[in-house]
């Protein structure tokens, strides 16, 4: 096998006329499969492209010191004040530019960094009694933010903790009953002794950050601290530079293309939510002929009694079991459905659930697919291997191999989230299209797979073309229901 | 944890009912808020079947700075005026919206029936 692998790559060029797409002058070039791919023009209206890049942590934190700084020299304003209008606008710096002096202190007020009316300092009629803890101290441990609000050290660390536990870090406010006056950073962490604490606080005003920030997204991968950066936030992949998970910029689910974030989060709910009952129901139900509740049968006998409407009837034919009596056998043999009325609301519910399956029967076979498809990757890669070691080629001889797995494993994604985009697809003509160019993708990416796992009896030009025309079929699909 | 009676005397359906609460206490208490909930059933917008209160001072707006007497204080006054635009039981939010009449009959009957002052509370 590996041999005549190895001759089909070889000699391709030589004795096969009509598929000429294995001559070596092709090697490297983008000439092969003419028929298939006009180079550069199919590039630019590529829907699936998207511009992005991926920070660090570090880069991401000097990312928006930059913005505040340049917000507090457009504004006039400090530090403080820049970082709580930017996190209250999306940090949309074009959003807050051109407001007025009187705009900016009004929502300053209303953000809490300001306070509405400067108040009199009531240390010295409070005492020096904190009202949290009820307790007597000194003066110089009583604290407070710019609303005089006195409150002891210790209440004050004990808040902070508290509420910092909770995962609550940029809207940590004064302890005063109906007082919003924020507690700015250094303020807290002033009270803040513990190491862990800190971290923690560090670690969730960085969140608190991104997660208000409209084109910086957190990397969704397992503990990946990477940030997605994009000029322009759309519903298209990142592949995070780190871990190298894939994900939609704009929900930062899994990348669902066709299918929309809002379509797929319902998909992935009915999923979650739906499956193991329906399956469960459709395997072990079945409903009465004559008044159609839905019945479990929960013993061998397949005499079976409505409980609902007490009719007899036989589970394995769903005839009327009085013309069993002797003839029990008779419904052994195959005949056409008995008529059952197809109105009732049981029966559309059971078509609603054919439906749901049908398509979540899909989809799954498609994730399982993908699994599979990893395990012949891994096969690919120990293969190459075995025949670099041998001679047979160079590593560089092989590559397309893998560059064609790795394209099936994108043809197949793509395919596997069509599904809750057709499930959710009003029929029509739109529909049909869509099922149509779907079939074609779909059969491409059988052929495809098939080819990759016999790789050894086709022509490294045949296998190129294959991909070629899946990658095709994907593409064209995307154009005409992807949104750009 | 403490039990707590609430005694009405203003002009309102729960008038003259006598009310048990349970006040549970964290153990961070007071920088998180005491879990309150009614002991006898009331017939309320903001109180379900369970007792558990809908009230924003004890969630989200909770300072260190309340005291128990503040919110025994703000329950009463929650009693008198429900706020039927955030309930916890939508029927009896409805009801309150669009007769008044009803709720207060209802209202007075659950106060009657279980809130009896010598029911021996």
């Amino acid at each position: 096998m590996a041999e005549s692998l190895e001759e089909d790559y070889t000699y391709s060029g030589d004795d096969d006329d009509d598929d000429d797409d294995a001559d070596p002058n092709d090697y490297y070039g983008d000439e092969c499969m003419e028929e298939d791919q006009e180079p550069v023009d199919e590039r630019e209206p590529d829907p699936e492209y998207f511009e992005y890049k991926c920070l660090t942590v570090s880069e991401a934190k000097t990312f928006l010191q930059r913005q505040v700084e340049e917000l507090c020299s457009k504004l006039k304003v400090d530090k403080r004040s820049a970082l709580v209008l930017l996190m209250s606008h999306g940090w949309l710096i074009a959003e807050l530019e051109n407001r007025t002096e009187q705009d900016i202190s009004n929502l300053l007020i209303e953000k809490g960094v300001l306070a509405r009316h400067v108040p009199q300092a009531k240390r010295s009629v409070c005492g020096t009694s904190c009202s949290v803890c009820l307790q007597r101290k000194p003066r110089d441990e009583m604290k407070a933010l710019l609303c005089s609000h006195f409150f002891c050290k210790d209440c004050w660390c004990k808040q902070f903790e508290v509420l910092i536990n909770n995962g609550i870090a940029s809207d940590l406010q004064c302890m005063a009953i109906d007082c919003h006056i924020g507690a700015p950073e250094d303020f807290v962490l002033s009270f803040l002794h513990v190491e862990t604490i800190r971290k923690k606080y560090d670690k969730f005003i960085f969140r608190d950050y991104i997660k208000s920030h409209y084109n910086l997204r957190f990397c969704p991968g397992t503990d990946c601290t990477m940030v997605a950066q994009a000029d322009k936030p759309q519903s298209k992949r990142v592949d995070c530079s780190k871990c190298k998970t894939s994900f939609c910029f704009n929900c930062c689910g899994a990348y669902h293309a066709p299918t929309d974030c809002e379509t797929v989060k319902k998909w992935l709910m009915k999923c979650a939510d739906d499956s193991e009952t329906a399956n469960y129901i459709s395997a072990n139900t079945k409903d009465c002929p004559k008044c159609h509740a839905c019945i479990e049968k929960n013993g061998g006998c397949n005499h079976m009694q409505c409980s609902r409407c007490k009719h007899d009837f036989c589970w394995v034919c769903m005839g009327d079991w009085k013309f069993h009596g002797t003839e029990y056998y008779e419904c052994s043999r195959y005949k056409e459905k008995p008529d059952i009325v197809n109105e009732c609301a049981q029966v559309k519910a059971r078509e609603a659930l054919k439906k749901y399956l049908f398509y979540h029967g899909r989809w799954e076979n498609h994730a399982r697919s993908l699994e599979l498809e990893a395990v012949t990757l891994g096969n690919i890669n120990k293969r190459i291997q075995e025949k670099v070691m041998k001679n047979e080629g160079t590593w560089i001889d092989w590559q397309y191999l893998l560059d064609a797995a790795a394209l099936l494993a994108k043809c197949r994604y793509s395919l596997q989230y069509t599904y809750p985009y057709a499930y959710y697809l009003e029929s029509g003509p739109r529909k049909k299209l869509f099922e149509y160019q779907q079939a074609q993708l779909e059969a491409e990416i059988e052929n495809l797979s098939w080819k990759i796992e016999r790789a050894e009896k086709y022509q490294r030009g045949d296998l190129q073309n294959q991909m070629n025309v899946a990658e095709k079929r994907r593409q064209t699909l995307f154009k005409d229901f992807f949104p750009t | 944890m403490f039990r707590n009676h609430l005694a009405r005397e203003t002009d309102s359906p729960y008038q003259g009912g006598v009310f048990s609460l349970n006040i549970n206490f964290p153990t961070d208490y007071p920088f998180k808020p005491p879990k309150v909930s009614f002991t006898t059933k009331i017939y309320h917008p903001n109180i379900n079947t369970n007792g558990s209160i809908c009230l924003d001072i004890l969630r989200a707006q909770w300072s260190p700075a309340l005291t128990i007497s503040k919110v025994l204080l703000s329950i009463c006054s929650l009693l008198t005026d429900p706020n039927p635009d955030d309930p916890l039981v939508p029927e009896i939010a409805r009801i309150y919206k669009t007769d008044r009449a009803r709720y207060n009959k209802l209202a007075l009957e659950w106060t009657r029936k279980y809130a009896a002052g010598d029911g021996g509370n």
